[in-house]
C-alpha cells in the first residue's frame, strides 16, 4: 500500500468511524495480518476498544479474519474495499435512479450499516419514507420489499456468508472463530417473508415526553417479535455496481463517437450479457443479431436490417468495442470489454496530457501512443511541430513519466553517440502513475475540506445553537417577532460567510466525487489488464 | 585509364554511371555537350582535375564538399579554388541543407534541389512554417467536420450516412487548392501529411478502402478516406480538480510550505 493510499484510507475511516477505528485500521494497513493482542499492545489502546473498533470495521467488510495454525486468530485490514468508501454517494445516486427513492433508501441503509437483516432493512426504509411523505401516507412494507427482491434479484445486493451449519457427532469445542461459507445459488435466495405493516412516523411529541419509558416499551416489543430471516445478512454488492458503472462508460464513448442508436443497441447488448457474463471476463458471451432485435427497448421502431447495418457499423469502427464472432443468427457479436476499458484509459490519459501541457504535446503523446516507438526526428516529422518546440515538449512529458525512453545500442559498449532513443508509451505503467496522482488529490481535497470547515467551526456553532433555539420556540409556539429577533442574532456578514463556506464544502465534495471517476476508469483498467497477463 | 584523354574519361566515368542507374545515352551524349563546353569556359587549359569534378557533379544530383574531397584526392586549398572558379561562371551552385544548416551542398546550376534538402513545401528559407501549417490543419478540419455534419442531419440510413461523411485525401486536396491559401503547390502527400497531424490531435479517424486503379485519387488500388470524430469521453475528473493540473504537486503535503490548506490554487479555485 502505497504512502498516498494510506493517508486517503485514514482520512476516510476517521471521518465515517472516529479516532479509535482510524488508529486500529491504519495500524492494521500498515502491519498486515496481526492478532489481537498484538494489535492492542502496539497501538496502545485497551483491549475492550479494539475489539470494539474491530467489530465496527468486519461489520462494514474493511477487515477480515482468518484462523491460522495453532488456533491464532488473524485480521487483515481491506486497503482497497476502504477506499470504495468514496464511491458511496454514487452507489446511491445508481440506485436511485434505477429502483427511485426506495431503492435509494435501501442501498443507503445497507451501506451505512454494513451488513443488515431484510426485515430490518424494510422496517427502517418504510419509516423514513413515511417521514418523507405527506400527513395521513405511510409507506407499506411489500411496496419496500418488492423494491428489496428486484435489487436482489438484479444482483445489486447479496447475502452474506454465513456459519456452516455442519453437523458433528461428538461435541467438538467450538473454533477460536467461524469459517463463513456462502453458496452461489443462495447468494440471490431471498428468505420467504411476508411482512406485514406500514411504516410509522416518528412523533417528535413523542420524544421529549417519557423518554424512558418509550425506550423500555420499544426493546420489550422487540423481544416479543422473533425476527422472521434471523441469521440472514445482507450487504451491498459492489461488484455489481462496478459493472453497472462500466457499462454506463461503454454507451456513453459509443454515443460520443457514434449516434444515439448505436449507443442503445450496446446498452441492450450490455444488459443481455449483465447476468451471465462474469464482471471480469475480457468478452461477453456472443449475442445473435436476433436476439438482440428481440431485446431491444419497445420505443425502439428500428427495423431488422437497419439494426444489422448498426452492428456492422459498429463491428467496422476503429474504436474495436463490438466485434464479430460468427454468422449463425444472422450474426454473432460479442462486446470486447477489455478493449473498451483500455481504449478508455488511454483516452483519460490523453485527456490529462492535454490539459496539463497543451494540445501540441497530446499531439506528440497521441503520435508515440500510436507509433509505439519513434526517435526524435521522426517525431518532428510527423507531428509537423518545430524541432526546438518538439524537443521541449517531449523531454517535459519524459520527465513527468508519461513517455519513456527504450535504448537500443549499435555496438556493445553502449556509446551514446552510436546508440538508438527511442520514445514510448506504457499505458500500464503511467495509468498507475496517473492513479497514485489521483489518490493524494483526493486526499488533499478532503483535507481542504477539513481545514475549511475547522477554520469556519466557531460560526458553524453558533448558527446550529441558534437554529436549536428557533426550532424549539417553534415548538412551544413562540410568536414571529421573537423568532426574528433571534435569528437576527445571525449578521448579514456572517450569513455570507455561512453561504460560502457551504458552497465551497459543496464544490470540495463534488470534486471528490469526480476525481473518483477517474480513478475507477484506471483500477477496472489495472485489474483487467493484470487478469490477462 | 592513365594517358587517356580528359574527355574519355569523362565518357568513361558517364558510361560506368549510365551503367548504375541505367540513363538514356542520349540525354548523357547531350551532358557530354555540355561539359565540354563548360570546360573551354572553365579555363584554356582543363585539367583532369576539372573533369573529375564535373563528371561528380553529373553522377550525383548534388555532392556535399568533403564528399568531393574524398573522391577525387585532392587538398583542400585547390578544391575550393575550384569551386569558386566553376560557381563564378554559373556551372554550379551552392545549396543550404534544411537537416544541418552548417553543410553546404552543391549542384549543377540547371537543377532544381530535392525536397530533402530544401525541406519541401513546408519550408521557406529554412524556416518551418508553423503558423503555415496550423492554418492547413484548420481548414482541413472544418471541411471534414462539416461533411460529418451534413452526412448526420440528412438522416438515412447508417450506411449512407458513414460513407458520406468519409472524405478521400483526393477532395480535400482539391478543396485546400481551390481555397487558395498556399503560395506553394502542394502535392496530395503534403495534404496526407496535414491529414496525419489531425489523426494525431485525435480529431479524425482514417480507413483504407479499396478502390480500382482508374479512379480519382486511388493510389496502387487504394484510397484513404479520413472522418471528423468526437473524443470517447469528456476532460476528466482529475483534471477538474486543482491538483490535477497542479505544477508543484510533489512539493505538497500537510504541514509544509505547500500544503492543501493553504493552497493558492485551491483558493482562487474555490472563488470561481
Amino acid at each position: 500500500m502505497t504512502q498516498a493510499e494510506i493517508k486517503l484510507c485514514s482520512l476516510l475511516l476517521q471521518e465515517h468511524f472516529g479516532e479509535i477505528v482510524e488508529k486500529i485500521g491504519v495500524h492494521l494497513i500498515r502491519t498486515g495480518c496481526q492478532p489481537l493482542r498484538v494489535i492492542a499492545h502496539d497501538t496502545e489502546t485497551s483491549l475492550d476498544q479494539v475489539k470494539k473498533a474491530l467489530c465496527v470495521l468486519i461489520q462494514h467488510n474493511l477487515v477480515i479474519y482468518q484462523v491460522h495454525k495453532r488456533g491464532v486468530v488473524e485480521y487483515e485490514a481491506q486497503c482497497s474495499r476502504m477506499l470504495r468508501m468514496l464511491r458511496y454517494p454514487r452507489y446511491i445516486y445508481t440506485a436511485k435512479t434505477l429502483y427511485n427513492d426506495t431503492g435509494e433508501l435501501i442501498v443507503e441503509e445497507l451501506l451505512l450499516n454494513g451488513k443488515m437483516t431484510m426485515s430490518a432493512v424494510v422496517k427502517k426504509v418504510a419509516d423514513r419514507l413515511t417521514e418523507t411523505m405527506e400527513d395521513g401516507k405511510t409507506m407499506d412494507y411489500t411496496e419496500v420489499s418488492n423494491t428489496f427482491v428486484r435489487l436482489a434479484d438484479t444482483h445489486f445486493v447479496q447475502r452474506c456468508p454465513i456459519v456452516s451449519a455442519t453437523e458433528t457427532a461428538e461435541p467438538t469445542p467450538p473454533p477460536p472463530a467461524p469459517t463463513l461459507v456462502i453458496n452461489e445459488k443462495d447468494m440471490y435466495l431471498v428468505p420467504k417473508l411476508s411482512l406485514i405493516g406500514k411504516g410509522k412516523r416518528r412523533r417528535s411529541s413523542d420524544e421529549d415526553a417519557a423518554g424512558e419509558p418509550k425506550a423500555k416499551r420499544a426493546k420489550h416489543i422487540e423481544s416479543k417479535e422473533p425476527i422472521p430471516d434471523d441469521g440472514i445478512y445482507w450487504q451491498a454488492n459492489l461488484d455489481r455496481f462496478h459493472q453497472h458503472f462500466r457499462d454506463q462508460a461503454i454507451v456513453s464513448a459509443v454515443a460520443n463517437r457514434m449516434d444515439q442508436t448505436s449507443s442503445e443497441i450496446v446498452r441492450t447488448m450490455l444488459r443481455m450479457s449483465e447476468i451471465t457474463t462474469p464482471s471480469c471476463a475480457p468478452f461477453t458471451h456472443p449475442l445473435s443479431s436476433n436476439e438482440i432485435f428481440r431485446s431491444l427497448p419497445v420505443g425502439y421502431n428500428v427495423s431488422k436490417q437497419v439494426l444489422d447495418q448498426y452492428l456492422t457499423l459498429l463491428a467496422d469502427d476503429p474504436l474495436e468495442f463490438v466485434g464479430k464472432s460468427g454468422d449463425s443468427g444472422g450474426g454473432m457479436y460479442v462486446i470486447n470489454l477489455h478493449k473498451a476499458l483500455a481504449s478508455l484509459a488511454t483516452a483519460t490519459l490523453e485527456s490529462v496530457v492535454q490539459e496539463r501541457f497543451g494540445s501540441r504535446c497530446a499531439r506528440i503523446f497521441r503520435l508515440v501512443l500510436q507509433k509505439k516507438h519513434l526517435e526524435q526526428k521522426q517525431v518532428e516529422d510527423f507531428a509537423m511541430i518545430p524541432a526546438k518546440e518538439a524537443k521541449d515538449m517531449l523531454y517535459k512529458m519524459l520527465s513527468e513519466n508519461f513517455i519513456s525512453l527504450q535504448e537500443i545500442p549499435k555496438t556493445p559498449d553502449h556509446a551514446p553517440s552510436r546508440t538508438f532513443y527511442l520514445y514510448t508509451v506504457t499505458v500500464l505503467s503511467a495509468a498507475r502513475m496517473l492513479l497514485h496522482r489521483c489518490y493524494k488529490s483526493i486526499a488533499n481535497l478532503i483535507e481542504r475540506r477539513q481545514f475549511e470547515t475547522k477554520e469556519n467551526k466557531r460560526l458553524l456553532d453558533k448558527s446550529q445553537r441558534i437554529e436549536a433555539i428557533i426550532a424549539s420556540m417553534q415548538a412551544t409556539g413562540a410568536e414571529e417577532t421573537q423568532l426574528q429577533e433571534i435569528e437576527e442574532m445571525i449578521t448579514a456578514p456572517e450569513r455570507q460567510q455561512l453561504e460560502t463556506l457551504k458552497r465551497n464544502v459543496n464544490k470540495l465534495d463534488a470534486s471528490e466525487i469526480q476525481v473518483d471517476e477517474t480513478i475507477f476508469l484506471l483500477e477496472s483498467y489495472i485489474e483487467s489488464t493484470m487478469k490477462r497477463l | 585509364m592513365k594517358g587517356s584523354d580528359n574527355q574519355e574519361k569523362l565518357v568513361y566515368q558517364i558510361i560506368e554511371d549510365a551503367g548504375n542507374k541505367g540513363g538514356d545515352w542520349r540525354l548523357k551524349l547531350w551532358y557530354l555537350h555540355i561539359v565540354t563546353y563548360a570546360l573551354n569556359q572553365v579555363c584554356h587549359h582543363p585539367t583532369p582535375r576539372h573533369t573529375f569534378f564535373i563528371g561528380c557533379f553529373l553522377c550525383s544530383r548534388r555532392i556535399w564538399s568533403r564528399d568531393i574531397r574524398y573522391k577525387s584526392n585532392l587538398p583542400l586549398t585547390e578544391i575550393n579554388k575550384i569551386l569558386k572558379n566553376l560557381e563564378s561562371k554559373k556551372l554550379i551552385k551552392a545549396v543550404k541543407s534544411v537537416a544541418a544548416s552548417k553543410k553546404k551542398v552543391y549542384m549543377l546550376y540547371n537543377l532544381q534541389p530535392d525536397r530533402s534538402v530544401t525541406g519541401g513545401a513546408w519550408y521557406s528559407d529554412q524556416d518551418f512554417e508553423s503558423e503555415f501549417v496550423e492554418v492547413l490543419n484548420q481548414q482541413c478540419f472544418k471541411f471534414l467536420q462539416t461533411k460529418a455534419d451534413t452526412a448526420r442531419e440528412s438522416k438515412q440510413n447508417p450506411m449512407i450516412q458513414r460513407n458520406s461523411s468519409f472524405a478521400s485525401s483526393h477532395e480535400v486536396w482539391k478543396y485546400i487548392c481551390e481555397l487558395g491559401i498556399s503560395k506553394v503547390e502542394l502535392s496530395m502527400e503534403d495534404i496526407e501529411t496535414i491529414l496525419n497531424t489531425l489523426i494525431y490531435d485525435g480529431k479524425v479517424e482514417m480507413t483504407i478502402i479499396a478502390a480500382k486503379e482508374g479512379t480519382v485519387g486511388s493510389v496502387d488500388g487504394h484510397m484513404k478516406l479520413y472522418k471528423a470524430v468526437n473524443p470517447i469521453i469528456s476532460p476528466t475528473g482529475l483534471v477538474r480538480a486543482p491538483c490535477g493540473l497542479c505544477p508543484v504537486f510533489d512539493d505538497c503535503h500537510e504541514g509544509g510550505e505547500i500544503s492543501p490548506s493553504n493552497c493558492v490554487y485551491m483558493m482562487e479555485w474555490l472563488e470561481f
